[in-house]
């Protein structure tokens, strides 16, 4: 388990830790630069309330302490949205207070109130850096890093303030310090790994997945040692292991006040409302899914429809490699008749970590091998894994550039001439496909099902969440009459109100539920949701929109507005 | 074996092609504008009545947004089905196809900009001698409830339930009581979330929800469709609801509908009463008549 880093001076460590900064810093400066235009999201305008809810609370406490300590407190205000662990929202509130109340770094409380997801998310891109360049190289390093970050529906979740990405940053971090303390860490990183498995635990409820990670990378590579331990009493675990289960639920209860009091039946909720989560419609190859068995193929299928097709090629170019190099001399060593396939194959020293990555990537899909698992959130709930699949990328890079750097003269090899235009050329689709995707990211889909108007016609989900209403809003401000009530459809009032207060949207607009007071209605499309907008048709007295927001020619949101004003 | 090293040429293609495709993909569908230029070539050809398919489906939005309800009223756009049509003015973008006109005769076919306009003739069009959904109204039309008259009002209150809710409450409707006991015209999705105009009858306490036309000149069947909001009740946990229909105050038959079925045709013959003229009544009446937003189409013909 010896990371193979080419150069561990300290030059070579500071060049890897700027370029680490550089991608985080560059990739949060993106997002800012470009959240004006992407609307609130459903999620986002309840997290804005928890978060509202929570900064008093952080209020209280500053100013009050013992109060804000006793239960009748705890309970007011972080009982708001409980279903969901604090970590984020307490970011949100605190950049909230700070960033916007305070320092007025940001002018819109909405960007304030994004901000650390934005910045968590980010984190990700420094990680996968700091890990692809151990193992792959620095080029391929920053390659796997922009591929990353550069996935559309990443580069959409993003955004906001949410936990989709931020939990996939919590996850590869947590991954991280685990394997830095089983390479040479020592019991500091395995102290690291416990603390980062609370903050995951503390971000989202996909932490429940990652103990079957390390577990199962433990029996793969030390079941040796394990079942000799059995016999002796002795288990020899990576110190890393018990200070997660320890240190993790710790650093939760600590982080969540929610869970001060009644802690196992809280717990149990927060657990219960999971496990037996509503069942959300969901359009898949143009049928609606709205209750079990959902389709199978749901989670690899939307996977080929929306990561770049080079992204997953070269994935399974360096998975392929692993497997090569890493599984294939230790399975020649117990079976000759792969002894053949393995001749000539220099075992590669990076198969404990090939092995977490891969483990990483199955657990994160693993839910959706059962046709019981709900299917809403699109690809946003094994986002986890996509990390890793970068991780692998930038070794299927470095495998083609290599490949390629044999037929390049001399000069050009010591250049690097080859390996920069292999990466140039890999990253340069993804860069273009999700900045033309922006703001409509939850709507974008590869050239290998036809983009947006192929996914459109093999009758894959058009959108969801109501994120879309944010890029009507210069046709609603100029159309609207004074006073007008906006129907907002699957947007929520609180995403509205957060528009209205950003200045986005038009003061004198109230946003509405009740589509029959209404003098302009948004209209989001799903295949389940077209009854809205059969009930427009009827109530406003015309079945043409006044206008559309377009993603490629295809339809995403549009916007009726009543004949005769109400 | 040095040049199978080549292959890995595949890597940087493979990522530029994917660029290049993308650029593709992202300017094949025509735009807003195109769809608006298309405007009078639509209205050349379009005959009242005669539907405008759109292929793909989902490119309709941009059709109706570019032709406005003149070229593409909710009658037309929510119909029942195409069966009646002479002809149905195909826009295809794309290459697509309207499945619900394949294999019609193409009496025409034009290439404009980046669409290809066909008028497509129907094999064997049914005439229509009187649609219910169109006539529902107080000329022709009386609505009692359990043997009490329901008012007429064209100034009903709308109302609308949104996602989870009941469909649109249009504002001109025979009230038979606090809504949802009322009988108007509305629009339903079916099974494919595809709308469906029709006439909207919740079943009532009484069970005797009696809808009359006066003066019906009949074909040889009354066939129609029935249904309620697929998305409300397609768990089919509803009570059925049936649908009986009179002519001159004799039953010729009646459709059960179950919530399952979806948008679900029925037909029924006239036998001794075709091609006379006749009042035809629709009693629409369900054992428990919580919840049941029952709505149907009907022709004569």
């Amino acid at each position: 388990m010896t990371p193979a880093a080419s150069d561990t001076s300290r030059g070579s460590r500071a060049v890897d830790a700027t370029l680490a900064l550089a991608l985080v810093a560059g990739y949060v400066a993106l997002l800012l630069g470009t959240t004006s235009d992407l609307g609130y999201a459903r999620d986002e305008g309840f997290y804005f309330q928890a978060a509202a809810s929570y900064e008093r609370w952080f209020e209280l406490l500053w100013r009050s302490p013992s109060e804000a300590l006793e239960r009748a407190a705890v309970d007011r205000f972080w009982a708001a949205n409980h279903e969901h662990p604090p970590l984020m929202k307490g970011l949100f509130a605190l950049s909230h207070a700070l960033f916007f109340e305070k320092w007025r770094v940001f002018s819109e409380a909405g960007t304030a109130y994004r901000f650390p997801g934005m910045a968590v998310s980010a984190l990700a891109l420094g990680i996968v850096y700091l890990w692809g360049r151990r193992t792959a190289g620095r080029l391929a390093a920053v390659c796997a890093a922009i591929s990353l970050g550069f996935m559309p529906r990443v580069f959409y979740h993003a955004h906001l303030d949410c936990f989709d990405v931020p939990v996939a940053s919590m996850w590869l971090l947590t991954t991280w310090a685990y394997w830095r303390s089983l390479n040479g860490g020592g019991l500091r990183w395995a102290v690291a790994s416990g603390v980062c498995y609370g903050l995951f635990l503390a971000t989202k409820h996909n932490a429940w997945l990652f103990p079957g990670v390390v577990v199962a990378h433990v029996l793969v590579h030390r079941w040796r040692s394990l079942a000799r331990g059995m016999t002796t009493g002795r288990l020899a675990v990576p110190a890393a292991l018990p200070a997660m289960l320890v240190l993790g639920p710790i650093v939760l209860w600590l982080l969540w006040p929610w869970l001060w009091f009644d802690t196992g039946a809280r717990l149990a909720g927060w657990v219960a409302f999971h496990t037996h989560h509503d069942f959300y419609n969901m359009e898949f190859l143009g049928e609606t899914y709205w209750k079990p068995p959902m389709p199978r193929l749901y989670a690899w299928g939307m996977t080929l429809a929306t990561v770049p097709t080079i992204t997953l090629v070269l994935s399974g170019i360096g998975g392929a490699h692993a497997v090569r190099t890493a599984l294939l001399p230790q399975l020649a060593r117990r079976f000759v008749a792969l002894r053949g396939l393995a001749r000539g194959v220099d075992p590669s020293p990076h198969s404990a970590t090939y092995s977490l990555w891969a483990l990483s990537i199955l657990v994160s899909y693993a839910p959706w091998l059962s046709s019981g698992t709900p299917i809403f959130g699109g690809t946003k709930h094994w986002i986890t894994a996509y990390p890793f699949l970068c991780l692998f990328a930038a070794h299927g890079l470095r495998r083609a550039a290599d490949g390629l750097a044999a037929f390049a003269p001399a000069a050009v090899r010591r250049w690097r001439a080859v390996e920069l235009a292999v990466a140039v050329a890999v990253c340069v689709g993804p860069v273009v496909m999700a900045l033309h995707a922006h703001p409509w990211g939850l709507s974008a889909y590869v050239p290998l099902v036809g983009g947006a108007p192929g996914a459109a016609s093999l009758g894959l989900n058009r959108g969801f969440w109501g994120y879309q209403t944010g890029a009507m809003l210069p046709f609603v401000n100029e159309r609207a009459p004074r006073g007008a009530q906006v129907y907002l459809h699957d947007t929520a009032l609180a995403s509205w109100d957060m528009l209205r207060r950003d200045g986005r949207a038009r003061a004198d607009l109230a946003g509405t539920l009740d589509l029959s007071r209404s003098s302009v209605g948004v209209y989001h499309h799903e295949q389940h949701m077209a009854r809205v907008e059969h009930q427009l048709w009827v109530d406003y007295g015309t079945t043409a929109p006044a206008h559309l927001g377009l993603l490629d020619g295809v339809p995403i949101v549009w916007v009726y507005v009543r004949p005769t004003p109400r | 074996m040095r040049w199978l090293s080549l292959l890995w040429l595949g890597v940087p293609l493979l990522g530029v092609g994917e660029l290049a495709a993308s650029r593709w993909a992202s300017g094949r569908a025509p735009t807003a504008d195109e769809w608006r230029a298309l405007r009078a070539e639509v209205a050349r050809r379009k005959r009242p009545g005669e539907p405008i398919a759109v292929a793909p489906a989902w490119a309709e939005p941009l059709a109706r947004h570019a032709l406005g309800d003149e070229l593409m009223p909710l009658a037309e756009v929510a119909r029942a089905d195409v069966t009646s049509s002479p002809r149905v003015l195909e826009i295809s973008a794309l290459g697509a196809r309207a499945p619900e006109v394949a294999g019609w005769r193409a009496a025409s076919e034009e290439p404009v900009g980046r669409f290809v306009l066909r008028v497509l003739e129907n094999p064997s069009p049914i005439p229509v001698r009187l649609d219910f959904v169109s006539e529902l109204g107080p000329d022709r039309v009386s609505v009692s409830d359990g043997g009490r008259a329901c008012a007429w009002t064209a100034r009903g209150a709308r109302a609308a339930g949104g996602l989870h809710g009941p469909v649109a409450y249009p504002a001109e409707r025979f009230e038979c009581g606090a809504a949802p006991f009322l009988v108007g015209v509305t629009v339903i999705e079916d099974q494919a979330y595809r709308p469906r105009r029709c006439v909207f009858a919740h079943a009532t306490p009484s069970r005797d929800l009696r809808i009359t036309y006066r003066g019906v000149p009949l074909g040889a069947t009354i066939r129609g469709h029935a249904g309620l909001s697929w998305f409300l009740y397609r768990d089919g946990a509803g009570t059925p609801v049936e649908l009986e229909v009179l002519v001159g105050g004799r039953a010729i038959g009646k459709h059960v509908h179950v919530d399952t079925a979806g948008w679900a045709p029925f037909e029924l013959p006239l036998g001794p009463d075709a091609g006379k003229t006749a009042d035809v009544t629709f009693v629409v009446r369900s054992e428990s008549p919580r919840e049941r937003q029952f709505c149907f189409h009907a022709e004569s013909r």
